[in-house]
Protein backbone atom coordinates (compact mmCIF):
# COMPACT_ATOMS: atom_id res chain seq x y z
CA UNK A 1 0.00 0.00 0.00
CA UNK A 2 2.77 2.35 0.89
CA UNK A 3 4.29 1.83 -2.54
CA UNK A 4 0.98 2.82 -4.10
CA UNK A 5 0.83 5.98 -2.04
CA UNK A 6 4.37 6.74 -3.07
CA UNK A 7 3.55 6.31 -6.75
CA UNK A 8 0.57 8.63 -6.45
CA UNK A 9 2.68 11.44 -4.99
CA UNK A 10 5.54 11.98 -7.45
CA UNK A 11 6.28 15.45 -6.09
CA UNK A 12 7.60 14.16 -2.75
CA UNK A 13 11.27 13.56 -3.44
CA UNK A 14 12.87 11.01 -1.14
CA UNK A 15 16.14 12.94 -1.35
CA UNK A 16 14.62 15.59 0.85
CA UNK A 17 13.04 13.36 3.50
CA UNK A 18 16.23 13.18 5.54
CA UNK A 19 19.06 10.72 6.07
CA UNK A 20 20.86 11.49 2.79
CA UNK A 21 22.84 14.31 1.22
CA UNK A 22 20.23 15.98 -0.97
CA UNK A 23 22.85 17.82 -3.03
CA UNK A 24 25.23 14.87 -2.93
CA UNK A 25 27.86 17.06 -1.25
CA UNK A 26 28.75 17.54 2.40
CA UNK A 27 27.34 20.38 4.45
CA UNK A 28 30.67 22.22 4.64
CA UNK A 29 31.07 22.26 0.89
CA UNK A 30 27.50 23.51 0.56
CA UNK A 31 28.37 26.22 3.07
CA UNK A 32 31.33 27.31 0.94
CA UNK A 33 29.10 27.40 -2.15
CA UNK A 34 26.57 29.61 -0.35
CA UNK A 35 29.39 31.89 0.83
CA UNK A 36 30.68 32.10 -2.74
CA UNK A 37 27.23 33.11 -4.02
CA UNK A 38 26.92 35.86 -1.42
CA UNK A 39 30.46 37.05 -2.08
CA UNK A 40 29.75 37.07 -5.81
CA UNK A 41 26.85 39.41 -5.07
CA UNK A 42 29.18 41.71 -3.11
CA UNK A 43 31.51 41.96 -6.09
CA UNK A 44 28.60 42.39 -8.53
CA UNK A 45 27.28 45.25 -6.41
CA UNK A 46 30.72 46.89 -6.43
CA UNK A 47 31.19 46.44 -10.18
CA UNK A 48 27.68 47.73 -10.91
CA UNK A 49 28.29 50.66 -8.56
CA UNK A 50 31.44 51.42 -10.56
CA UNK A 51 29.47 51.19 -13.82
CA UNK A 52 26.82 53.50 -12.36
CA UNK A 53 29.40 56.14 -11.45
CA UNK A 54 31.03 55.77 -14.86
CA UNK A 55 27.85 56.15 -16.97
CA UNK A 56 26.67 59.12 -14.90
CA UNK A 57 29.98 60.97 -15.25
CA UNK A 58 30.77 63.41 -18.04
CA UNK A 59 34.19 61.91 -18.60
CA UNK A 60 36.21 59.07 -17.19
CA UNK A 61 39.99 58.92 -17.15
CA UNK A 62 41.60 56.20 -19.30
CA UNK A 63 45.06 56.13 -17.73
CA UNK A 64 46.30 52.63 -18.61
CA UNK A 65 48.66 52.69 -21.58
CA UNK A 66 48.78 49.39 -23.50
CA UNK A 67 52.44 49.12 -22.67
CA UNK A 68 53.39 48.81 -19.81
CA UNK A 69 50.10 48.96 -17.77
CA UNK A 70 47.89 46.53 -19.70
CA UNK A 71 50.72 44.08 -20.36
CA UNK A 72 51.54 44.23 -16.64
CA UNK A 73 47.97 43.43 -15.57
CA UNK A 74 47.77 40.72 -18.25
CA UNK A 75 50.76 39.04 -16.60
CA UNK A 76 48.89 39.29 -13.28
CA UNK A 77 45.88 37.61 -14.92
CA UNK A 78 48.09 34.81 -16.25
CA UNK A 79 49.48 34.28 -12.72
CA UNK A 80 45.97 33.82 -11.35
CA UNK A 81 44.90 31.51 -14.20
CA UNK A 82 48.01 29.37 -13.76
CA UNK A 83 47.44 29.18 -10.00
CA UNK A 84 43.85 28.10 -10.63
CA UNK A 85 45.17 25.26 -12.79
CA UNK A 86 47.68 24.15 -10.14
CA UNK A 87 44.84 24.18 -7.60
CA UNK A 88 42.82 21.81 -9.80
CA UNK A 89 45.87 19.54 -9.93
CA UNK A 90 46.12 19.70 -6.11
CA UNK A 91 42.47 18.63 -5.75
CA UNK A 92 43.05 15.90 -8.33
CA UNK A 93 46.10 14.60 -6.40
CA UNK A 94 44.16 14.74 -3.16
CA UNK A 95 41.33 12.72 -4.73
CA UNK A 96 43.92 9.99 -5.44
CA UNK A 97 44.98 10.26 -1.75
CA UNK A 98 48.41 11.45 -2.90
CA UNK A 99 48.92 14.01 -0.13
CA UNK A 100 52.56 14.80 -0.86
CA UNK A 101 51.75 15.84 -4.39
CA UNK A 102 48.66 17.70 -3.24
CA UNK A 103 50.81 19.71 -0.84
CA UNK A 104 53.29 20.52 -3.61
CA UNK A 105 50.56 21.66 -5.99
CA UNK A 106 49.03 23.81 -3.22
CA UNK A 107 52.48 25.32 -2.70
CA UNK A 108 52.61 26.18 -6.42
CA UNK A 109 49.16 27.75 -6.12
CA UNK A 110 50.29 29.90 -3.19
CA UNK A 111 53.32 30.96 -5.20
CA UNK A 112 51.03 32.10 -8.04
CA UNK A 113 48.85 34.00 -5.56
CA UNK A 114 51.86 35.66 -3.91
CA UNK A 115 53.28 36.70 -7.31
CA UNK A 116 49.91 38.23 -8.14
CA UNK A 117 49.88 40.09 -4.82
CA UNK A 118 53.44 41.38 -5.26
CA UNK A 119 52.75 42.64 -8.81
CA UNK A 120 49.46 44.20 -7.71
CA UNK A 121 51.04 46.03 -4.74
CA UNK A 122 53.82 47.28 -7.05
CA UNK A 123 51.17 48.65 -9.39
CA UNK A 124 49.27 50.35 -6.55
CA UNK A 125 52.43 52.01 -5.27
CA UNK A 126 53.25 53.14 -8.82
CA UNK A 127 49.82 54.78 -9.16
CA UNK A 128 49.95 56.33 -5.68
CA UNK A 129 53.57 57.55 -5.62
CA UNK A 130 54.43 58.26 -9.26
CA UNK A 131 51.04 59.67 -10.36
CA UNK A 132 49.59 60.85 -7.04
CA UNK A 133 46.25 59.08 -7.49
CA UNK A 134 43.99 59.42 -4.43
CA UNK A 135 40.62 57.83 -3.66
CA UNK A 136 38.64 61.07 -4.05
CA UNK A 137 40.78 63.22 -6.34
CA UNK A 138 42.61 62.82 -9.63
CA UNK A 139 46.22 63.83 -10.31
CA UNK A 140 46.47 67.30 -11.89
CA UNK A 141 48.15 65.77 -14.95
CA UNK A 142 45.13 63.51 -15.56
CA UNK A 143 42.66 66.38 -15.02
CA UNK A 144 44.49 68.35 -17.71
CA UNK A 145 44.14 65.46 -20.16
CA UNK A 146 40.53 64.54 -19.29
CA UNK A 147 38.77 67.74 -18.23
CA UNK A 148 35.62 67.22 -16.10
CA UNK A 149 36.65 63.63 -15.42
CA UNK A 150 35.03 62.14 -12.35
CA UNK A 151 37.20 62.31 -9.22
CA UNK A 152 35.79 58.94 -8.17
CA UNK A 153 38.12 56.95 -10.43
CA UNK A 154 40.48 56.31 -7.51
CA UNK A 155 37.63 55.33 -5.18
CA UNK A 156 36.26 52.68 -7.56
CA UNK A 157 39.73 51.43 -8.52
CA UNK A 158 41.06 51.09 -4.99
CA UNK A 159 37.82 49.67 -3.57
CA UNK A 160 37.34 46.94 -6.15
CA UNK A 161 40.95 45.87 -6.67
CA UNK A 162 41.62 46.31 -2.93
CA UNK A 163 38.78 43.99 -1.93
CA UNK A 164 39.97 41.48 -4.51
CA UNK A 165 43.54 41.74 -3.22
CA UNK A 166 42.22 41.09 0.30
CA UNK A 167 40.50 37.96 -1.02
CA UNK A 168 43.74 36.75 -2.63
CA UNK A 169 45.64 37.36 0.63
CA UNK A 170 42.98 35.47 2.62
CA UNK A 171 43.13 32.66 0.07
CA UNK A 172 46.91 32.36 0.36
CA UNK A 173 46.67 32.17 4.17
CA UNK A 174 43.82 29.62 3.94
CA UNK A 175 45.77 27.46 1.46
CA UNK A 176 48.88 27.70 3.65
CA UNK A 177 46.89 26.39 6.60
CA UNK A 178 45.49 23.50 4.53
CA UNK A 179 48.96 22.64 3.15
CA UNK A 180 50.57 22.68 6.60
CA UNK A 181 48.01 20.35 8.13
CA UNK A 182 47.29 18.28 5.01
CA UNK A 183 47.88 14.97 6.82
CA UNK A 184 44.95 15.68 9.13
CA UNK A 185 42.73 17.10 6.39
CA UNK A 186 40.26 15.13 4.31
CA UNK A 187 39.84 15.37 0.56
CA UNK A 188 36.77 17.52 1.14
CA UNK A 189 38.84 20.16 2.98
CA UNK A 190 41.22 20.46 0.02
CA UNK A 191 38.28 20.62 -2.38
CA UNK A 192 36.59 23.42 -0.38
CA UNK A 193 39.78 25.51 -0.31
CA UNK A 194 40.02 24.92 -4.08
CA UNK A 195 36.48 26.24 -4.55
CA UNK A 196 37.43 29.45 -2.74
CA UNK A 197 40.59 29.88 -4.79
CA UNK A 198 38.78 29.36 -8.11
CA UNK A 199 36.21 31.93 -7.04
CA UNK A 200 38.95 34.51 -6.45
CA UNK A 201 40.19 33.74 -9.98
CA UNK A 202 36.65 34.01 -11.36
CA UNK A 203 36.15 37.47 -9.84
CA UNK A 204 39.36 38.70 -11.45
CA UNK A 205 38.00 37.54 -14.83
CA UNK A 206 35.44 40.35 -14.46
CA UNK A 207 37.60 42.93 -12.67
CA UNK A 208 40.40 42.80 -15.26
CA UNK A 209 38.27 43.69 -18.33
CA UNK A 210 35.95 46.10 -16.52
CA UNK A 211 38.64 48.13 -14.71
CA UNK A 212 41.69 47.80 -16.95
CA UNK A 213 40.67 46.95 -20.51
CA UNK A 214 37.87 49.55 -20.56
CA UNK A 215 40.29 52.30 -19.49
CA UNK A 216 43.02 51.84 -22.08
CA UNK A 217 44.89 55.03 -22.96
CA UNK A 218 44.91 55.01 -26.77
CA UNK A 219 47.19 58.04 -27.08
CA UNK A 220 49.67 58.04 -24.21
CA UNK A 221 51.58 61.35 -23.95
CA UNK A 222 55.04 59.87 -24.49
CA UNK A 223 54.20 58.49 -27.98
CA UNK B 1 -8.18 0.85 -2.51
CA UNK B 2 -6.47 0.73 -5.86
CA UNK B 3 -9.49 2.27 -7.64
CA UNK B 4 -9.38 5.15 -5.19
CA UNK B 5 -5.75 5.83 -6.01
CA UNK B 6 -6.56 5.39 -9.67
CA UNK B 7 -9.20 8.12 -9.57
CA UNK B 8 -6.78 10.31 -7.60
CA UNK B 9 -4.24 9.81 -10.37
CA UNK B 10 -6.86 10.81 -12.95
CA UNK B 11 -7.69 13.92 -10.96
CA UNK B 12 -4.01 14.86 -10.75
CA UNK B 13 -3.66 14.38 -14.49
CA UNK B 14 -6.56 16.75 -15.06
CA UNK B 15 -5.10 19.25 -12.63
CA UNK B 16 -1.75 19.04 -14.42
CA UNK B 17 -3.46 19.63 -17.74
CA UNK B 18 -5.31 22.73 -16.52
CA UNK B 19 -2.25 24.12 -14.76
CA UNK B 20 -0.06 23.62 -17.82
CA UNK B 21 -2.66 25.18 -20.10
CA UNK B 22 -2.98 28.26 -17.87
CA UNK B 23 0.80 28.62 -17.62
CA UNK B 24 1.28 28.26 -21.37
CA UNK B 25 -1.47 30.84 -21.93
CA UNK B 26 0.27 33.35 -19.66
CA UNK B 27 3.68 32.64 -21.19
CA UNK B 28 2.30 33.15 -24.71
CA UNK B 29 0.60 36.35 -23.56
CA UNK B 30 3.88 37.78 -22.26
CA UNK B 31 5.73 36.80 -25.44
CA UNK B 32 3.00 38.54 -27.46
CA UNK B 33 3.43 41.62 -25.25
CA UNK B 34 7.18 41.63 -25.87
CA UNK B 35 6.71 41.20 -29.64
CA UNK B 36 4.03 43.92 -29.82
CA UNK B 37 6.45 46.21 -28.00
CA UNK B 38 9.07 45.54 -30.69
CA UNK B 39 6.47 46.37 -33.35
CA UNK B 40 4.88 49.50 -31.86
CA UNK B 41 7.34 50.96 -29.37
CA UNK B 42 8.78 53.46 -31.86
CA UNK B 43 12.37 53.66 -30.65
CA UNK B 44 13.08 50.08 -29.56
CA UNK B 45 16.55 50.81 -28.16
CA UNK B 46 15.40 53.04 -25.33
CA UNK B 47 15.73 52.18 -21.65
CA UNK B 48 11.94 51.92 -21.17
CA UNK B 49 11.43 49.69 -24.18
CA UNK B 50 14.33 47.38 -23.33
CA UNK B 51 13.18 47.15 -19.71
CA UNK B 52 9.62 46.33 -20.79
CA UNK B 53 10.88 43.64 -23.18
CA UNK B 54 13.16 42.15 -20.52
CA UNK B 55 10.42 42.01 -17.89
CA UNK B 56 7.91 40.49 -20.35
CA UNK B 57 10.36 37.81 -21.45
CA UNK B 58 11.37 37.10 -17.83
CA UNK B 59 7.72 36.62 -16.84
CA UNK B 60 7.15 34.42 -19.89
CA UNK B 61 10.17 32.35 -18.84
CA UNK B 62 8.89 32.02 -15.28
CA UNK B 63 5.50 30.80 -16.52
CA UNK B 64 7.25 28.31 -18.80
CA UNK B 65 9.04 26.71 -15.83
CA UNK B 66 6.02 24.67 -14.69
CA UNK B 67 5.18 23.11 -18.11
CA UNK B 68 8.88 22.40 -18.70
CA UNK B 69 9.27 20.73 -15.29
CA UNK B 70 6.12 18.71 -16.01
CA UNK B 71 7.50 17.68 -19.41
CA UNK B 72 10.83 16.72 -17.81
CA UNK B 73 9.12 14.69 -15.09
CA UNK B 74 7.05 12.77 -17.63
CA UNK B 75 10.03 11.97 -19.78
CA UNK B 76 8.95 14.17 -22.69
CA UNK B 77 11.95 16.44 -22.24
CA UNK B 78 15.41 15.13 -21.44
CA UNK B 79 17.70 17.24 -19.32
CA UNK B 80 20.34 18.42 -21.78
CA UNK B 81 22.73 19.70 -19.14
CA UNK B 82 22.80 16.76 -16.77
CA UNK B 83 26.16 15.03 -16.46
CA UNK B 84 26.57 11.30 -16.83
CA UNK B 85 25.57 9.32 -13.77
CA UNK B 86 23.28 12.04 -12.47
CA UNK B 87 20.85 9.50 -11.03
CA UNK B 88 23.39 7.62 -8.93
CA UNK B 89 21.89 7.06 -5.45
CA UNK B 90 23.47 8.96 -2.58
CA UNK B 91 26.41 7.26 -0.91
CA UNK B 92 27.24 7.68 2.76
CA UNK B 93 30.30 9.83 2.00
CA UNK B 94 29.76 11.97 -1.09
CA UNK B 95 33.32 12.31 -2.39
CA UNK B 96 33.88 12.00 -6.05
CA UNK B 97 36.20 13.61 -8.54
CA UNK B 98 35.98 13.75 -12.30
CA UNK B 99 38.17 15.15 -15.03
CA UNK B 100 41.61 14.37 -16.35
CA UNK B 101 44.78 16.45 -16.54
CA UNK B 102 44.24 16.67 -20.29
CA UNK B 103 40.78 18.17 -19.81
CA UNK B 104 42.04 20.72 -17.27
CA UNK B 105 44.93 21.69 -19.56
CA UNK B 106 42.44 22.17 -22.40
CA UNK B 107 40.27 24.41 -20.19
CA UNK B 108 43.33 26.39 -19.10
CA UNK B 109 44.33 26.81 -22.76
CA UNK B 110 40.83 28.02 -23.65
CA UNK B 111 40.87 30.53 -20.77
CA UNK B 112 44.28 31.81 -21.89
CA UNK B 113 43.11 32.18 -25.50
CA UNK B 114 40.01 34.12 -24.40
CA UNK B 115 42.19 36.39 -22.23
CA UNK B 116 44.55 37.05 -25.13
CA UNK B 117 41.54 37.90 -27.36
CA UNK B 118 40.36 40.40 -24.74
CA UNK B 119 43.77 42.05 -24.53
CA UNK B 120 44.00 42.09 -28.33
CA UNK B 121 40.69 43.99 -28.46
CA UNK B 122 42.25 46.62 -26.20
CA UNK B 123 45.21 46.80 -28.58
CA UNK B 124 43.21 47.35 -31.78
CA UNK B 125 41.11 50.10 -30.14
CA UNK B 126 37.49 48.94 -30.49
CA UNK B 127 34.76 51.56 -29.73
CA UNK B 128 33.79 51.60 -26.05
CA UNK B 129 30.23 50.20 -26.16
CA UNK B 130 31.14 47.39 -28.58
CA UNK B 131 34.20 46.68 -26.45
CA UNK B 132 32.07 46.47 -23.28
CA UNK B 133 29.63 44.07 -24.94
CA UNK B 134 32.34 41.75 -26.21
CA UNK B 135 34.30 41.86 -22.96
CA UNK B 136 31.28 41.03 -20.80
CA UNK B 137 30.33 38.22 -23.18
CA UNK B 138 33.83 36.71 -23.13
CA UNK B 139 34.06 37.11 -19.35
CA UNK B 140 30.77 35.25 -18.92
CA UNK B 141 32.13 32.40 -21.05
CA UNK B 142 35.30 32.31 -18.94
CA UNK B 143 33.28 32.37 -15.71
CA UNK B 144 31.13 29.51 -17.00
CA UNK B 145 34.24 27.46 -17.86
CA UNK B 146 35.76 28.03 -14.41
CA UNK B 147 32.46 27.20 -12.68
CA UNK B 148 31.77 24.10 -14.76
CA UNK B 149 35.19 22.46 -14.81
CA UNK B 150 37.55 24.00 -12.24
CA UNK B 151 34.82 24.32 -9.62
CA UNK B 152 33.46 20.93 -10.63
CA UNK B 153 29.88 22.14 -10.98
CA UNK B 154 29.33 20.17 -14.19
CA UNK B 155 29.77 16.93 -12.30
CA UNK B 156 27.60 17.85 -9.32
CA UNK B 157 23.90 17.17 -9.01
CA UNK B 158 21.69 19.47 -11.01
CA UNK B 159 19.79 20.33 -7.82
CA UNK B 160 22.90 22.17 -6.57
CA UNK B 161 23.19 24.12 -9.81
CA UNK B 162 19.48 25.00 -9.70
CA UNK B 163 19.87 26.21 -6.12
CA UNK B 164 22.95 28.38 -6.66
CA UNK B 165 22.98 29.83 -10.17
CA UNK B 166 19.45 31.16 -11.00
CA UNK B 167 19.27 33.02 -7.68
CA UNK B 168 22.62 34.66 -8.36
CA UNK B 169 21.69 35.63 -11.92
CA UNK B 170 18.32 37.09 -10.91
CA UNK B 171 19.85 39.12 -8.05
CA UNK B 172 22.52 40.53 -10.38
CA UNK B 173 19.86 41.40 -12.97
CA UNK B 174 17.88 43.20 -10.27
CA UNK B 175 20.93 45.42 -9.67
CA UNK B 176 20.60 46.67 -13.27
CA UNK B 177 17.63 48.75 -12.07
CA UNK B 178 20.17 51.46 -11.14
CA UNK B 179 21.33 52.12 -14.71
CA UNK B 180 18.33 54.20 -15.92
CA UNK B 181 19.03 56.53 -12.98
CA UNK B 182 22.70 56.72 -13.97
CA UNK B 183 21.78 57.90 -17.48
CA UNK B 184 19.21 60.33 -16.03
CA UNK B 185 21.88 61.87 -13.79
CA UNK B 186 24.10 62.44 -16.80
CA UNK B 187 21.25 64.36 -18.48
CA UNK B 188 20.68 66.53 -15.41
CA UNK B 189 24.08 68.26 -15.56
CA UNK B 190 23.74 72.04 -15.98
CA UNK B 191 27.31 72.98 -16.87
CA UNK B 192 27.70 70.78 -19.94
Amino acid sequence: MSTHAHAAEPLVADDWSGGTFPYHIGHRKLGMWLFIVSDALTFSALLIGYSYVRVSSDAWPAPFAFYPSIIFSTVMTLCLLASSFTMVMAVSASARRDRRRARRWIGATMLGGLTFLALHIYEWLHLINDYGLKPFSLPAEWLARWPQASPLFGATFFAITGLHMFHVLTGVIYLGYIALRIRRKTHEDVEISGLYWHFVDLVWMFVFPMIYLLSVDFHPPGH
Amino acid sequence: MSTRFGSLGNLMKKQDLILNAVCLLFATGFVVMALSNVRWAGNFFSIDSLFFTLVSLLLAGIFMVIPLLWAHENGVLKNLFAAEGDDVPAEPVPVHFAGTTKLFLAILGLLLVLTVVEVLLAYIQVPLVLMLTILVGLSLIKAALILAYFMHLRYERMSLVYTLIPMLVICICLLFIFFPDGFRQLGLRVYR
